[in-house]
């Protein structure tokens, strides 16, 4: 009896919490069927009495949302991909090749990456990517979100294939494999998990960033969805409920993903301890 | 054996790609911002002076500096001290619950998925003076709207809970793995000496979870003095630099005012204020809280 009564009052507490968490989220999706500002303001908690889907599609149109999600798409995917690709090659080499002395200073070298606090950086970015003459391309993009990405990337995989027995490659050896062989046939096969892991993680981060994305491209058709959302709430301010609809589309991607991938996720963004 | 796996060329082929976008991207940026911090070149024209530490005297010197200096310390006593004992209650409250835990969990972390960006423009909304969420939930006590975002005494608070909002369920999932991952023979050895709840939370869960407490510290002071982006979207440092931090007084003055050389200024003092932190923090707290085995 005493036990249920102490349960039930830690489930008060923590729905509290949830509803802290959860209702912006109504909050948005009810303001997104809404008709307008005075709508909202009427009956702000409530469910909409009307359905008014124009917003979504007004959002779409007005936000360019499509261009956007695109833009945000191929950029994090692309970038995702090659970062594990080179970081994968860069663990390796570090904790599977005979140099060991070598490998420990790279793997301190690159570990140091993750101390640097990567904003204050900004600056010195911007003047290499202008350099290059990459400056308001994609490129901007891609070349600093795979660099950023690389110590993480290293330090998650490095430690995973350190964990693999050494009886694999003997075997390997003895087949006649060399070490590219072993690295694509054996070792990367082995590695999925974490792959998979640093994938999402490196995903997300990339289709979060909002600093470089939004003072490294000028032109509107570049944007991501971050600084693209952002110019569409700066443009259309004072209408709330199409706004709101603009937020829906934008988080939408992000919870189908996390939906499915969720056990993936939290495991990769809490082992990495890397915020946004 | 060992032929196959010492191929100096393949090692260097497989480690080179990483290298270079790392001496690219982390080493080079780190020298050239130091290299131009004693410049007072404006980022574009091809003419500059060193002046030393000018821009050193300048920064130290300018209030508006030393306010976004304060924010940024407003971020991490927000986290420590306010943050930190919620976190710890709640994943001693989830842990201490069977049904609905991964309903929780799931809900908890949500936030922290999602981009900062828009999450400031969601807040945006919800502190809307008119129609936002807030107002009207506060209207509900009788209290009189708020000018959350545009008036000094409240912006900073304002974007204070939103980040929190963002990222405390991030660190209860943490805690949480730490508290379930306790062998449960503990607690129940306690619970036979007729240690009560709250007694087994303190004596028992607390100090055996510190280690992980202590690195949510530490990655809430690096998450303190990174934080822009929510800074930027919410207010874009004001009202009147009243939320500025250091790196969106940094961006303000580089990009907006092409003060390239003052900019980078402001990067290295970063650099330096997040190390003297973190070195503080490690060499004062951190050291009690060493690693635990069961």
């Amino acid at each position: 009896m005493m036990r249920n009564w102490k349960s039930s009052i830690n489930h008060i507490i923590l729905l509290a919490y949830m509803l802290v968490i959860l209702y912006p989220f109504l909050f948005v999706i009810f303001s997104s069927l809404k008709a307008d500002n005075v709508t909202i303001a009427s009956n702000p908690f409530g469910f909409p009495t009307e359905f008014y889907w124009d917003n979504y599609v007004n959002a779409w149109v007005n936000a360019k949302i499509s261009t956007y999600f695109w833009n945000s798409l191929y950029i994090a995917l692309l970038c995702a991909v090659v970062s594990i690709f080179i970081g994968a090659m860069a663990s390796f080499a570090i904790t599977r090749m005979r140099y060991a002395k070598l490998s420990l200073f790279f793997f301190g070298l690159i570990t140091v990456g993750m101390l640097i606090p990567n904003n204050s950086l900004m600056l010195p970015i911007y003047l290499l990517i202008r350099k290059m003459g990459i400056l308001n391309t994609h490129m901007a993009l891609i070349v600093p979100y795979i660099a950023n990405a690389i110590p993480f990337t290293v330090i998650i995989l490095a430690a995973f294939m350190r964990s693999l027995p050494g009886e694999i490659e003997e075997a390997a050896v003895v087949d006649g494999l060399r070490a590219p062989g072993i690295f694509a046939r054996v070792v990367l096969p082995l590695t999925v998990p974490a792959l998979v892991t640093v994938f999402i993680i490196n995903f997300l981060g990339n289709w979060n960033e909002y600093l470089l994305a939004n003072y490294f491209l000028s032109e509107d058709a570049l944007r991501t969805l971050p600084v693209g959302m952002v110019g569409f709430r700066d443009a259309y301010q004072t209408n709330y409920a199409q706004m709101s609809a603009g937020i829906v589309f934008s988080v939408v991607p992000v919870m189908v993903i996390y939906a499915v991938l969720q056990e993936q996720i939290i495991e990769g963004l809490t082992a990495g301890g890397v915020k946004g | 054996m060992n032929k196959a796996l010492r191929n100096p060329i393949t090692y260097a082929l497989f480690l080179l790609p990483a290298l270079i976008l790392f001496v690219m991207f982390f080493i080079y940026p780190t020298i050239t911002a130091v290299y131009y911090s004693f410049t007072n070149w404006d980022g574009v024209s091809s003419t500059m002076k060193f002046i030393g530490f000018k821009n050193y005297t300048k920064a130290l010197g300018d209030e508006a500096f030393w306010k976004s200096v304060l924010n940024n310390g407003y971020f991490i006593f927000f986290s420590c001290f306010i943050q930190v004992p919620l976190i710890i209650l709640f994943s001693l409250l989830i842990a201490n619950v069977k049904k609905l835990r991964g309903f929780y969990k799931t809900a908890v972390f949500m936030p922290s998925v999602m981009s900062t960006a828009v999450i400031g423009i969601l807040w945006s909304f919800i502190y809307q003076p008119e129609i936002g969420l807030m107002n009207q939930v506060l209207g509900i006590f009788g209290i009189d709207p708020i000018y959350w975002l545009s008036e000094q005494k409240y912006a900073m608070w304002a974007i204070l809970i939103t980040n929190a909002w963002q990222w405390t369920g991030f660190y209860v999932v943490m805690v949480l793995a730490a508290i379930l991952a306790i062998p449960k023979d503990l607690e129940e050895a306690a619970s036979i000496d007729g240690a009560t709840g709250v007694q087994r939370a303190f004596k028992i869960t607390l100090p055996l979870i510190m280690p992980i407490v202590s690195v949510v510290i530490m990655l809430s002071i690096a998450g303190a003095m990174k934080a822009a982006d929510i800074v930027l979207v919410m207010t874009k440092g004001g009202p009147a630099g009243s939320t500025d931090v250091m790196a969106t007084y940094m961006i303000r003055y580089a990009i907006t005012n092409f003060k390239y050389g003052f900019g980078n200024t402001i990067a290295v003092l970063i650099f330096i204020f997040t190390a003297i932190i973190t070195l503080v923090y490690q060499l004062v707290l951190a050291r009690r809280s060493e690693r635990i085995e069961y």
